[in-house]
């Protein structure tokens, strides 16, 4: 087996290198559109294919020994080096990134299309490069400092490109506030590694490993939290989310679904890496605050985003509930791993990363299906679709894939993960005899909620914006994306497809990484039947085999049919418009809208949502027979009005009281410096 | 740990058959018990009969996605079916799937349901839909609560393996524990099957129904699989009910075991029915959004179950 | 007689489950609105309590624990529940007025309250013989039964979880102390309540009477 030779750098470099062909590709050819299309787009292709195999290869290889690093570039100052290195965690992460690469650059040839002779598409591929590049090096450095430019990089490429329409005010506000989210967690994070390096003495990740039990509890539990508020920002937990569903939306969908999959996984990365690589065996509460953080970010997700009716928004709010999801494997593994019980400690983790890469691989879909959506309707907002499954066959049967997924039904990959989810929360419950044992099956519960709202809002995403009539003129003109956009959306179809049936090839991947981070090697406990079969290794309580299911159901699909040429053979089939109750002219004003569907919902949890609306009604003889009517409806964002607006005025007013310090004249700011450079040194003594 | 092939064709043909039977039994006792005299118990068959002969009307505003939605609804059905231990103590597909493949499997029923109810472009049928998935939402953590502390209890999510722990000494028969999760599974099954404090089934009153209103477009053979669809997942609910909480009489194998097993599984079937439509005649339907309230007590209930497994030692 | 170490488990699973079936119609009484069926509700747990009486009469062939059975089926399944019925002809009222806490926040609220109970009675729970963790139980509906009284605020529905509580306070007295505890004790307390609830019958008329209500916040009216 070639596994060194794959490890060897140069393909690695190879990809490397191409995504900076690529980005440079777009900025020197932007005045020839096509081309630059073509060489930006086709470069990331081809490197997210190559890191694709280099990642895959690496897993598949078991990764036995050290893990294989390089120099990317001569280290200019000692202790900053930039280190690439390729462990089973980043290689995991690393895949995930480079599939929906290649997915997501496919797409765009075609995506990019729409912005010929409006925006400066060279600009958005040499942006795209540098965030795909940027979010590689991300996941592969193994230096804290490299890191973390790394990751300024990719918020800064992120955020120009979420205010890449930045003629739009919703843009501009939407970048400033990612800007200032992400600015705020990457200060956390710079705190928590400084708090790493006084403990190991270094920058290097190897350095850093299972330095937990070097720290002491307090500055260990300090950097717990600083890295949870940092990454936490970036992986849009609750309350650390506002960011997120205002700037996922408004940026091109390519990239909302390049920022939606990958982007926030960053924060999982780092949480992962966090906790289970550096911090060393954690204290009781870590699982337990992972664990409720995760259940609240899902609830209340998936909540918001029944609320929404912008379809990229809505979205945007899943995501929010996807990271929950994910959280709560993370929680799990940590409590497991205080307990003492690093099977199911890796089998939590395992729910966990699954579900990463499956919400990358749905999440991306959707995004690139409500971005064809978008693209030939003109609109987000889902009350002037409707009709498009007539219109565009092909992108609303990849976006149903994509919303069966995401509602995790069988027999696609959504369900694989939470089914995971689920078992190691229910093994869970016999781990201690405290208390605290009855959050696993209210966790559970709550999973179970989430993914009944989840199918609720899907039905009413996918319902809404492609079945029925035209609600809008756009909706009722759309036609059918172009191939490459059919093509990506495609490839992360089949990639959902191949995650849901055949989770135990899948699972050997994860391996080396589950050995990484807890010492135990699941896969072979969690195949049964010949590896037909996905089973929770523990206990072996429980198997489900989505190939199977998925070959039952297409063997009793005979039933109906035989039953069809039984008793129907004579039966014509006619169409006929809709029951109108027998007045004639049903329109698509009479529809159900989104809005609509979601109001049961809207009214059973009132109390979180606190609906507001106005109406005005104008009549000349009756208030039934109104002549105009305005309608509007609003549901109140609480960590917004409760958490955070509060929090905005009270700096504005402080900042406001320091105004005075900033007397514009060049002496008073040299005599500021004085002053600090004398407290320093005076403190240094 | 094989496929039972023979296994497999009976249980397709017993849920087949016996699903329409439970339902015309439901709606000719609940007919007696009002003072109707109610159709006959074979009236279901005979329906699904002419419901196939006849020709098919489809809004011409439909898509694709209304013509899938019924074999999806139906062979979902049937699979979960497939999924639960009826009359032998060992369910033919237990390899493929746990109770969490069926809730999930049932989900996906419901999920097309919806579908093909906001298809056509009607009102009712966007109503019917909301108001489904909106149901099925918050009945959803009550189910998941009760099977739960019942998987806890087996240690394991694979349902033959519940039911075989049923039968095992280790069951108490009078333990709070399963009175508190069977009662909130029956209310769960009262609201995921439309039964009446949540959902009337006997009615096309516009402005209360739900299940009727989403299927108020099909007609024909699309109908009939809708019909016998949800009827296969009501008797698939109510098989769920009786053996994992009274597991007698299941049969090991051998086919006297297996024909008495089918006659015990039938006598609890119907007692369960007779719940039902008790229950169906002495309530008034609740006010949409009561029903939340009803499904809260239902949870309330899972987690005293779930509090009870641990506490009542 | 049957010898009860035989049949003791038989008891104590019986005992255990009326006590949770009790739990369950103090819950389903957090959520109902209706006042009729919240007496018949009443009843039907006193009912349960009267059986776990009779059953821990039988397996200790406790003579006065029959009586206090008998007294409780009497006093609280019959006369009690026809009591308040009337009264709630009399003054005709059928629903409560929206609660403090709708349903399901007082069904969470209760849901912690269970959990409360069973966290204080587990030092307990291995003292006693029989029914085992009706503390835990008897702690639940005295809990509950406080909060059902403040959440809401009809005058005959607090009357209903006054009395709830006392079945919680003879269920604790029933399964876990009656070997001890003289039945002059029980009489006391039963008669007591009874007491009790005819003098707030008559003042619940009474203040329909004067303020054409049964709100009971309404009484802040009566300030200066």
């Amino acid at each position: 087996m070639p596994v060194d030779a794959i490890l060897s750098a140069a393909p690695l470099k190879f990809a490397l290198l191409c995504y900076v062909a690529g980005a440079f590709a777009g900025l020197v050819f932007f005045r020839f559109e096509r081309a630059a299309t073509l060489l930006s787009f086709g470069c990331a292709a081809l490197a997210s294919l190559c890191g694709l195999a280099v990642c895959a290869a690496a897993l598949a290889g078991g990764m036995a020994a050290a893990n294989p690093s390089f120099d990317l570039l001569p280290s200019l100052v000692p202790w900053m080096q930039f280190t690439v290195r390729l462990d089973p965690l980043g290689a995991f992460f690393g895949l995930v990134v480079s599939l929906l690469g290649l997915a997501i650059s496919v797409y765009s040839l075609g995506y990019a299309r729409g912005f010929y002779g409006r925006k400066n598409v060279g600009v958005l591929g040499a942006f795209f490069n540098a965030l795909l590049l940027a979010t590689t090096l991300v996941f592969l450095s193994g230096n804290a400092f490299f890191f973390l430019i790394a990751w300024e990089i990719m918020a800064l490429t992120a955020y120009c490109l979420v205010s890449f329409e930045h003629e739009k005010d919703e843009a501009r506000n939407a970048g400033v506030l990612f800007f200032v989210m992400s600015h705020l967690g990457t200060g956390c994070l710079i705190l928590g590694f400084l708090l790493l390096f006084q403990a190991s003495g270094g920058y290097g990740f190897d350095g850093f490993h299972a330095l937990g039990d070097a720290m002491s509890p307090g500055k260990r539990d300090a950097a717990f939290l600083l890295f949870l508020v940092g990454f936490g920002v970036k992986a849009g937990i609750v309350p650390l989310h506002i960011w997120l569903p205002s700037a996922h939306p408004v940026a091109p969908s390519n990239v909302s679904a390049f920022m939606s999959g990958v982007m926030i996984k960053a924060g999982i990365y780092g949480l992962a890496r966090a906790f289970f690589d550096f911090l060393g065996p954690p204290p009781g509460w870590w699982g337990v605050t992972v664990l409720s953080l995760g259940v609240i970010s899902a609830v209340l997700g998936v909540l918001y985003a029944l609320m929404e009716h912008d379809l990229k928004r809505l979205l945007a709010y899943h995501s929010i509930e996807n990271i929950g999801i994910i959280l709560m494997g993370l929680g799990a593994a940590l409590m497991f791993l205080h307990s003492g019980h690093p099977v199911l400690a890796a089998l939590a983790l395992i729910a966990g990363l699954y579900h990463t890469i499956n919400h990358a691989v749905f999440k991306a879909l959707l995004f690139l299906g409500a971005g064809a959506v978008l693209h030939a309707t003109h609109t987000r907002n889902m009350e002037e679709m409707g009709g498009l499954a007539k219109r565009m066959r092909w992108t609303a049967l990849f976006f149903l894939v994509g919303a069966v997924a995401i509602s995790a039904l069988p027999p696609l990959n959504g369900f694989v993960s939470e089914w995971l989810t689920y078992q190691a929360l229910l093994q869970g419950f016999g781990t201690t005899a405290s208390l605290v044992r009855i959050m696993f099956p209210i966790s559970g519960a709550m999973l179970a909620l989430t993914g009944a709202l989840a199918a609720a809002c899907f039905v009413k995403a996918f319902g809404i914006t492609f079945l029925a009539q035209p609600r809008g003129e756009h909706a009722a003109q759309a036609q059918e994306a172009p191939f490459t956009m059919l093509l990506g959306q495609g490839i992360l179809t089949a990639a959902c497809v191949f995650l849901g049936l055949f989770p135990t090839v899948f699972l050997k991947l994860l391996d080396p990484l589950t050995q990484q981070l807890t010492g135990e090697k699941l896969s072979g406990q969690l195949t049964a039947a010949n590896g037909l079969a996905l089973s929770n290794g523990a206990l072996s309580g429980g198997t489900v085999s989505m190939l199977g299911i998925a070959f039952a159901g297409l063997a009793l699909l005979a039933a109906p049919l035989v039953l069809r040429g039984l008793f129907a053979a004579r039966a014509k089939t006619r169409l006929a418009p809709t029951w109108d109750c027998g007045q004639p002219g049903l329109t698509p004003r009479m529809e159900y809208t989104a809005t609509g569907f979601s109001k049961p919902i809207r009214m059973i949890f009132k109390a979180l949502f606190r609906p507001r609306r106005e109406m005005q009604r104008e009549y000349d003889f009756s208030p039934y027979f109104a002549t105009t009517l305005r309608f509007e409806s609003h549901v109140e964002e609480v960590f917004q009005t409760r958490i955070y607006r509060p929090l905005v005025r009270q700096v504005l007013r402080v900042s406001r009281r320091l105004r005075a310090l900033q007397a514009g004249s060049i002496q008073a700011y040299l005599i500021y410096i004085f002053l600090t450079l004398l407290a320093l040194l005076i403190f240094a003594l | 740990m094989s496929l039972d092939l023979p296994d497999v064709v009976l249980q397709t043909v017993l849920l087949l058959l016996l699903a329409p039977l439970v339902s015309g039994c439901v709606k000719n006792w609940k007919a007696k018990l009002q003072n109707r005299r109610g159709p006959p118990v074979w009236q279901v068959y005979a329906d699904l009969l002419k419901f196939f002969r006849k020709d098919v009307v489809i809004s011409e505003h439909a898509s694709w996605v209304f013509s899938c939605a019924p074999y999806v609804v139906f062979v979902a059905a049937l699979l979960a079916g497939l999924l639960v231990p009826m009359a032998t103590a060992r369910a033919p597909l237990s390899l493929f799937g746990d109770v969490l493949a069926l809730v999930g499997l049932l989900a996906l029923g419901r999920f097309f349901l919806a579908l093909g109810g906001l298809d056509p472009g009607s009102a009712f049928g966007g109503m019917g839909s909301s108001r489904e998935m909106t149901i099925a939402a918050v009945a959803e953590p009550a189910l998941m609560l009760a099977i739960f502390t019942v998987a806890i209890a087996a240690g394991s999510t694979d349902l033959s393996r519940i039911v075989q722990f049923a039968q095992s000494p280790d069951w108490k028969w009078f333990n709070p524990t399963h009175v508190m999760a069977f009662a909130a599974l029956f209310i769960v099954l009262l609201a995921e099957t439309g039964r009446i404090p949540v959902d009337n089934p006997a009615t096309h009153l516009e402005l209360t129904m739900i299940h009727e209103a989403m299927l108020l477009e099909y007609s024909g053979r699309y109908l009939a699989l809708m019909k016998w669809g949800a009827s296969i997942k009501q008797l698939v609910l109510m098989t769920l009910l009786v053996n994992i909480f009274f597991p007698v009489g299941l049969a090991a194998a051998g086919p006297r075991a297996v024909a008495l097993g089918v006659l015990i599984y039938a006598a609890k079937l119907l007692a369960l029915a007779a719940a039902v439509v008790i229950v169906e005649t002495t309530n008034a339907k609740l006010r949409l959004f009561r029903v939340p309230d009803l499904l809260s007590a239902a949870f309330s209930l899972g987690t005293l179950a779930l509090l009870s497994t641990f506490l009542f030692q | 007689m049957n010898a009860p170490s035989v049949s003791a488990d038989l008891g104590s699973q019986l005992i255990t489950l009326m006590a949770a079936l009790m739990l369950v119609l103090q819950l389903l009484l957090v959520v109902e609105n209706r006042v009729l069926t919240g007496i018949r509700l009443y009843a039907i747990q006193s009912l349960f309590l009267a059986g776990i009486a009779g059953v821990v009469a039988f397996f200790n062939n406790a003579v006065d624990v029959y009586i206090v059975a008998a007294l409780t089926v009497l006093g609280k399944v019959v006369f009690l529940p026809w009591l308040l019925n009337r009264q709630v002809r009399r003054i005709q009222i059928v629903q409560e007025i929206e609660p403090l806490f709708n349903a399901p926040t007082a069904m969470l609220v209760c849901g912690g309250l269970t959990l409360l109970g069973y966290i204080v009675a587990r030092p307990f729970t291995g003292l006693e013989r029989l029914g085992n963790n009706t503390l835990a139980i008897a702690i639940t509906l005295v809990l509950t039964g406080f909060f059902l009284m403040f959440n809401r605020r009809k005058a005959l529905t607090q009357v209903l979880a006054l009395l709830t509580v006392e079945n919680g306070v003879m269920l604790a007295a029933i399964a876990l102390t009656t070997y001890g505890m003289p039945l002059v004790v029980e009489f006391g307390i039963f008669f007591d309540v009874l007491v009790a609830v005819m003098i707030l019958g008559i003042l619940v008329y009474r203040i329909r009477e004067s303020f054409a209500s049964m709100d009971t916040s309404k009484l802040n009216q009566l300030k200066g």
